[in-house]
């Protein structure tokens, strides 16, 4: 897959107030900037920045980050589902680059 | 100088020799203490830790490259403002840190993080009233994942 997409996985349905895991993998290398004792030549890496997650447009979390998360992040946050609606999450890189990724939801 | 004096200076000097690398980390604040003090604006030694935060990680990874890490906490979302996870070893003591909301309902995070060497990973959690909490747990690293 290419840099940059996302699956998104929510439970199909839940119940009102029930508190739900939104999880997510990225693909992304997520690779340090390293510098070369030797000359002192810096590599820059590739690496996400910060991932918001929405609930219909509301921010309801914000997470930054650098190279120290895992090549391909998985996170799981929680959410607490009040009514049907999109899942959003919005993400973006060192590069510039800037991606979002959606996902429904259904309440009983 | 007679011979019992030489003696006694040199002696004292190769002590000092010895002891004085020992000693410095003592005074030169870790990479990590450096790193939480720039980021929560507050001293490592002044945050406590509590058992209402379970962090969940595996005492021996295979590979530093992929340490899966959950956190958890007993404490009401709307109570808490972020939750910083740090690792004392990392080139980068500093990993994340996340923004919560009441919106979250919970106080929870998964995810895989990468780890240099065996060390203590930190979740320490900042509150709503401006204190900070923490809870450690050491992950023994065979092969490290920073390279």
């Amino acid at each position: 897959m290419a840099t940059g997409t996302a699956i998104v996985r929510v439970p199909k349905e839940a119940q009102k107030g029930q508190v739900i895991r939104v999880q997510m993998v990225i693909t992304h290398p997520m690779t340090p900037t390293r510098r070369d004792p030797q000359t002192g030549q810096e590599t820059p890496g590739h690496f996400l920045t910060k991932l918001q997650l929405f609930y219909n447009d509301q921010l309801v979390s914000e997470m930054n980050m650098a190279a120290g998360i895992s090549a391909n992040p998985f996170i799981a946050l929680p959410l607490k589902v009040e009514s049907a609606g999109v899942i959003k999450i919005v993400y973006e890189d060192n590069k510039g680059g800037k991606w979002e990724k959606t996902a429904e939801i259904t309440v009983k | 100088m007679d011979r019992r004096k030489f003696l006694l200076l040199s002696a004292v000097a190769v002590a000092g020799l010895t002891f004085a690398p020992a000693i410095k980390p003592a005074f030169a604040a870790s990479k990590l203490e450096e790193e939480v003090k720039k980021r929560l604006g507050v001293e490592l030694n002044a945050i406590k830790e509590i058992a209402e935060i379970r962090l969940t990680a595996p005492t021996i990874a295979e590979s530093g490259a992929n340490v899966p890490i959950t956190v958890e906490a007993d404490i009401p979302a709307d109570k808490v403002e972020k939750l910083w996870i740090f690792v004392d070893k990392n080139p980068i003591p500093w990993v994340t840190d996340v923004k919560f909301t009441p919106q979250n309902g919970q106080v929870f995070l998964s995810t895989r993080i990468k780890m240099g060497e065996t060390s203590n990973v930190r979740a320490i959690l900042q509150l709503k009233d401006g204190t900070f909490v923490m809870a450690t747990k050491e992950v023994k690293v065979t092969a490290g994942g920073c390279g």
